[in-house]
């Protein structure tokens, strides 16, 4: 239901009346202690919360009921008391500098977070949403969320799960929805902002940036894509089950709708092992993977793009050595291509796969230069100086985050999402002394 | 055997003869199998060969990406005749269609033509909105607006793009002849060039009053996810711009990888309609994408047809368009499949592309 416009003033106002009278003055370690706990519930396979998001998720995001507990543990896995004290002490050097003074060098310095700040969601997929209303809780903020029509579940839940543990923090905290279309409820939402956090395509963050408040701070997560590079040492006949379970799992989490899913995985030719082994390796891991976390339901649309894709390669596969699919049968659950062209491929998403042999890793810069400003993360195995080396050029072109395959899907709290820190582009420092 | 089986098609196609669509679906399947190794090494692969497959719904189909990837034909492709191609964009690769012979084409636009668009047989001067076939001898579409002016057309029809430029002063000026000589005519072209038109009529302020008789055929414009404007709403241009009613306006849904158009039923029925009928020696099915099996009756699907006039090329070919089968055996075109919708936070295919 969309929400009026009435009812985002009175959010706002109770979001800042809890930041003024309560939240301002609480302790850092104490909001850490908060959102580790509730995370710790969720993750209890009887949670209530837990149990709410398993039966009410499925239907908005798309996903299938065991997607849904795959996204839970991943979002909430990640949000232990460790994860958020390293997050705020990694970017402003010391968590309590949010409570008083600490000593920084010569001078004592304390920052504080905006004072009300705007989240604009997008997308089914859970964790970025669910981290920005945990860095507005962490920079003790009031926060005005608007939810993604894809999740409509996940900040909302989250939130009065968040009750249970500390309910004056949860007032802090206002999840709601409305449509794009419903601009003047987006203005409502965006007046008095100190800060927006929107996330979503070019169009709509830009849209936002021209409505923010001039004085406003503004960080926008736009849509990314995501590949993986496998070294011709990880192929290795010992190595490639559990490399292509790994890479299964990165390539079906979110059916392959995040921006950290990869979309093509480079393989580096002259391994012990050659490419097409890689290929046939991740589709069986992909088919086990299905078996146990079915991909969600398609719309005509998806499913027409899919197999459009599908029969396509495999029309080619039938008289092109070259190309050779493989995919679930008489289905669209998955579907890897192999294909001898390094050119980056795009996938139309929901677990389609394209394998492509490279010969050295320096050719993976050439292939994929045209998308580089457009990558989030590339997973790469095994990690060794060679592929840090690599790693290095990655970082020259302008990709994000480099990390091991298997790991794609669980960035630490304390990523550079999209190159940048969380926490200190939004924080104002005070100097004293 | 080819010789024999081109000229049964061509009477059933002309009317003169009929035949069990299931046995000439098959023959031709067998046809096609023996003679394009490419289609062969496919249907091996899907063990369905003419021996395996025992009704016309089984033949498999061909997507209509491989007529970029391959050439298919039944016949050395150095004897083409004609060779038709697909607005490929500089990224991605032009399809090619070739023709050993424009024989079975050209009676089968003559056939539907006349029958959705000309069934008061009205001999009318063609404005054609569409390149010259001389100019663009590789569009399917140029080559189909050439052979109907110069059969149904009278001698002054012309054709008003060229180098991709409207020329619309030149059609004003031929309209507004027409119009003071109480002439009906027959306008025919892309959506995109009426589109554009209106909009020069629009900023010129013109507005025509084409005598009764008048009628126009659109096709396309279809590009991306959608159609660049709703058909209705174009259709309501037709007529406040020309003074031509929805119900004189048709809409041909055809494309370079088939031999044989559709046309919607508008003329047959005496209002606009957006029921495609097919031609009695065609096939239409809408498949479900899901499961890769016919839709249900009313349910969206992916268009497969079989063309036994791509009796050269591929005559099963699976579309990239979405439509519904209605429960008189008619179809309705929803356009491209490519416009699914972007439910997380990646990047697809298409959004990357369309930056």
């Amino acid at each position: 239901m969309s929400a009026t416009i009435e009812q985002i003033h009175e959010a706002i106002a109770r979001a800042l009346e809890a930041h003024q009278q309560v939240v301002q003055h609480r302790d850092t370690d104490s909001i850490i202690g908060a959102i580790a706990e509730t995370a710790k519930r969720w993750r209890e396979p009887t949670n209530p919360w837990r149990l709410r998001a398993l039966k009410e998720a499925p239907a908005a995001t798309g996903f299938s009921e065991p997607m849904v507990g795959e996204a839970i543990d991943l979002t909430f896995g990640a949000l232990t008391r460790e994860a958020l004290g390293e997050l705020v002490d990694g970017e402003l050097g010391n968590r309590h500098i949010l409570d008083e003074f600490c000593l920084r060098g010569r001078t004592r310095c304390r920052v504080a977070g905006p004072r009300l700040i705007a989240h604009f969601l997008a997308g089914n997929v859970p964790p970025p949403g669910i981290v920005s209303i945990c860095i507005g809780l962490l920079l003790k903020s009031a926060n005005i969320v608007k939810m993604s029509n894809r999740d409509p579940v996940f900040p909302a839940l989250f939130a009065e799960s968040l009750r249970d543990v500390d309910a004056e923090l949860t007032d802090s905290v206002a999840a709601l929805s409305w449509t794009r279309e419903d601009s003047t409820q987006t203005q409502a939402a965006l007046a008095d902002a100190n800060a927006v956090i929107a996330h979503g395509e070019d169009h709509t963050i830009s849209a936002l940036r021209q409505l923010a408040p001039e004085d406003s701070t503004f960080l926008g997560y736009g849509h990314k894509i995501s590949f993986a590079v496998v070294a011709k040492e990880a192929m290795t006949t010992e190595g490639l089950p559990a490399l292509a379970e790994a890479a299964a799992f990165d390539a079906s989490v979110y059916d392959q709708q995040g921006c950290l899913s990869p979309h093509v995985f480079y393989v580096e030719e002259r391994g012990e092992l050659g490419p097409r082994k890689f290929a046939a390796a991740l589709a069986d891991a992909m088919a086990a993977f299905q078996q146990r976390v079915p991909r969600g339901t398609l719309s005509v649309e998806e499913a027409a793009a899919f197999t459009q894709v599908r029969t396509g390669y495999e029309f080619r596969a039938a008289s092109d050595r070259r190309v050779a699919v493989w995919s679930s049968p008489n289905s669209n659950d998955w579907c890897v291509v192999y294909e001898d062209d390094p050119s980056f491929t795009p996938s139309c998403l929901n677990r389609m796969v394209f394998v492509k042999p490279i010969d050295g890793l320096k050719r993976v810069l050439d292939s994929t230069k045209q998308v580089a400003s457009k990558v989030s993360t590339v997973g790469v195995a095994p990690m060794t100086t060679r592929t840090t080396a690599f790693a290095a050029s990655l970082s020259n072109i302008g990709v994000h985050r480099v990390c091991p395959i298997g790991q794609m899907q669980r960035p630490p709290l304390s990523w550079h999402h999209d190159g940048r820190p969380n926490l200190a582009g939004l924080v104002r420092w005070t100097d004293f002394g | 055997m080819s010789a024999e089986l081109q000229i049964r098609l061509l009477d059933c196609i002309r009317g003169r003869r009929t035949e069990v669509f299931d046995s000439l679906a098959l023959e031709m399947f067998a046809f096609q199998f023996e003679r394009n190794a490419v289609y062969r090494a496919y249907c091996e692969q899907h063990r369905r060969t003419p021996v395996a497959v025992r009704n016309w719904r089984e033949i498999p189909a061909v997507p209509t990406a491989a007529f970029k990837d391959f050439a298919l034909t039944c016949f050395p492709v150095e004897d083409a005749v004609a060779e038709f191609h697909t607005s490929g964009t500089t990224r991605a690769k032009a399809g090619k269609h070739y023709f050993r012979t424009l024989e079975l084409y050209d009676a089968t636009i003559r056939q539907s033509f006349a029958a959705h668009l000309l069934p008061d047989a009205a001999r009318l001067p063609m404005l054609v909105l569409t390149a010259s076939p001389a100019e663009a001898p590789h569009s399917s579409l140029a080559h189909m607006m050439g052979a109907v002016a110069q059969q149904f057309g009278r001698p002054e029809s012309d054709f008003y793009i060229s180098h991709d430029d409207l020329l619309a002063e030149k059609l004003v000026h031929d309209l507004l002849e027409a119009q003071w000589a109480h002439q009906p005519v027959f306008v025919l072209g892309t959506a995109f060039a009426f589109g554009k038109f209106f909009e020069h009529c629009h900023r010129q302020d013109l507005k025509f009053e084409m005598s009764e008789g008048s009628r126009a055929m659109e096709t396309g414009g279809f590009k991306g996810r959608s159609r660049e404007m709703p058909k209705k709403d174009l259709y309501v241009q037709f007529e406040s711009f020309l003074g031509i009613s929805p119900s004189r306006v048709v809409n041909e849904y055809g494309m370079t990888e088939l031999s044989t158009q559709f046309y919607d039923e508008t003329f047959r029925v005496g209002h606009q309609s957006d029921l495609k009928t097919v031609p009695p020696w065609a096939r239409v099915l809408v498949i479900d994408p899901n499961s890769g099996r016919e839709a249900a009756v009313n349910e969206r699907g992916l268009i497969r047809i079989y063309d036994p006039a791509n009796m050269w090329s591929i005559m099963c070919v699976q579309t990239e368009d979405l439509g519904v089968l209605r429960d008189d055996g008619e179809f309705e075109v929803l356009g491209r499949a490519a416009g699914a919708e972007v439910r997380g936070c990646s990047l697809t295919a298409e959004t990357l592309s369309s930056r």
